[in-house]
């Protein structure tokens, strides 16, 4: 085994406490970095997913032509505020009411076509446009009503339910970007004592080796190593258990949000999507181990 | 003589090396020249200058005036970060022994590899040459703290020589040792010397100079006597 290596671990093995209060700190900060990356996708996919659902419906009159409507619908497409517009027919209407009521087809028997209105369905590029646009859209001559996405609870709700989502999508990545800061900072700083208290305990060999010539880089390497390792471990089982915890919850996640698909339903997809923040964690763990490790070395040999 | 010549051959030069700790003037005014390949005693009562003459030249410590000329540099010109380099050419013995406690035998000669980045393959032929040469292949596996003071010494002459180092500087090696540790000591760097290291021993040992015949520098309060 390198001579590097060698040392890093022997010093683990003498000082194991350390070595699990740095290990701890670091699984529990990652614990928590994986659990909040996961919410933020999570709320980012619950967001995105009343965002670009139908949320406006422009019911058209009864006696319109099929070229009145093509026209709307041309210039709505055209509206750099409009987006995913689609015309929904007389037919399509009751097909959805059918769909809608599969539970109770006694409801379906008992309507035909001619009774729902055609309409476009249409969503918006920001929710901050839905007035301006509903109202522009109302003062067309072959729109008969104009509302939002009915089982919403109409417009005033729905901008509302997706303010206040975004709302808590803001603070969540506010308040989490501060509190993994501050976790952060925190295994940082431990880190930054532990190894300090290693250099402490090696400072008659770093003299030693000093005198008989060891450059810095050779001095800092076992150090170096010893952070990497306690990064290595606390990132691993801070995601692991993240993971595990995610996978258990899963199926009431799946239940509860139901069409809404906060999380991938397929298995490679959920992997991946662990697997980039295992990633990215390493990145930053690994990022934290030689700034700290390096940090420590210099101030220990300027102590000296 | 050609100038690049008298360089070649004097490995070692002190000029008018000054140094002082606080008001205590450790050195004064040292001037000498050690060729290359030989093998200089540095001796005279305890606080005359030897060990800060040793430290000078491991640059442990720098001069408050004066040149020190190894090879063709004054070390005393050299940047923090070219010392380590320096030092990789030397073999230091220390008087205090300063092996690693935590390390066999093997383990502290190794070490001194790896600070010159030999190839680990490498180590246990070299490793194994210089414990026969101190007489301690036997102990290879052991720890300092299962040695005599004597096999310690060895440990740190070992470490020393495992570099291959061009000068071996070694602080009172026979300070704690009795007389037929200290004679074996000294015959081991006498056989290092013929194989052409410049050699520098600081003692206060009589006997051992005597019995040795080298040149020696002495000192006295911190100027040169002879």
């Amino acid at each position: 085994m390198n001579i590097h290596f060698k040392t890093a671990f022997s010093g683990i093995r003498r000082s194991p406490f350390q070595a699990f209060s740095a290990v701890l700190v670091l699984s529990v900060t990652f614990f928590v970095v994986t659990i909040l990356t996961i919410s933020l996708y999570a709320s980012d996919k619950l967001l995105n997913y009343f965002e670009t659902r139908p949320q406006v419906i422009a019911f058209l009159k009864d006696d319109i032509s099929s070229g009145d409507i093509s026209f709307l619908q041309e210039r709505l497409a055209q509206d750099m505020r409009v987006k995913d517009i689609k015309y929904v027919s007389k037919e399509e209407a009751l097909a959805i009411y059918k769909e809608a009521t599969t539970d109770n087809p006694l409801l379906a028997e008992l309507v035909t076509p001619s009774i729902f209105p055609a309409s476009l369905e249409f969503s918006l590029t920001d929710l901050n446009y839905a007035k301006d646009v509903i109202e522009e859209v109302k003062s067309e001559a072959v729109v008969d009503q104009v509302g939002f996405t009915a089982n919403l609870g109409g417009e005033a709700t729905l901008q509302n339910t997706v303010e206040r989502l975004r709302l808590i999508t803001k603070y969540v990545r506010l308040g989490g970007g501060v509190f993994v800061g501050i976790m952060l900072l925190a295994s940082f700083t431990v880190l930054v004592v532990i190894i300090s208290m290693r250099l402490t305990t090696r400072r008659g060999e770093i003299e030693i080796l000093n005198l008989i010539g060891a450059t810095v880089n050779f001095i800092r390497g076992p150090v170096i190593i010893e952070a990497l390792t306690y990064v290595a471990v606390g990132v691993f089982l801070g995601w692991i258990l993240a993971f595990i915890i995610t996978l258990y919850l899963s199926p009431s996640l799946v239940a509860y949000f139901n069409q809404i698909e906060i999380l991938p339903r397929n298995t490679i997809n959920l992997f991946g999507l662990f697997g980039m923040i295992l990633g990215s964690e390493l990145v930053i763990g690994l990022t934290l181990a030689l700034i700290g490790g390096f940090l420590a070395v210099s101030r220990s040999l300027k102590k000296k | 003589m050609d100038e690049n010549l008298v360089s070649w051959f004097v490995m070692v030069k002190f000029e008018n090396v000054s140094k002082k700790f606080g008001n205590i003037i450790a050195l004064s005014d040292i001037t000498f020249e050690v060729e290359d390949g030989e093998f200089v005693f540095i001796t005279g009562p305890s606080g005359s200058g030897k060990t800060t003459l040793l430290r000078l030249l491991m640059r442990e410590l720098l001069p408050d005036h004066g040149k020190i000329i190894v090879g063709k540099q004054d070390i005393v010109k050299l940047e923090g970060k070219e010392v380590p380099f320096y030092r990789q050419g030397m073999g230091v013995v220390f008087q205090d022994f300063k092996v690693l406690p935590e390390r066999t035998v093997r383990e502290n000669v190794e070490v001194a590899l790896a600070v010159i980045n030999i190839p680990q393959k490498e180590w246990i032929s070299r490793v194994d040459h210089v414990l026969k040469l101190v007489g301690l292949m036997e102990r290879a596996e052991l720890f300092p703290s299962q040695l005599s003071g004597g096999e310690i010494q060895r440990v740190s002459l070992a470490r020393a020589l495992v570099v291959n180092p061009k000068i071996i500087i070694a602080d009172e090696p026979t300070g704690n040792l009795d007389w037929e540790t200290a004679t074996q000591i000294m015959d081991l760097f006498e056989k290092i010397n013929k194989e052409g290291k410049t050699i520098f021993v600081a003692s206060h040992h009589e006997a051992i100079m005597k019995k040795m015949g080298k040149r020696v520098v002495k000192l006295k309060g911190g100027k040169l006597v002879k």
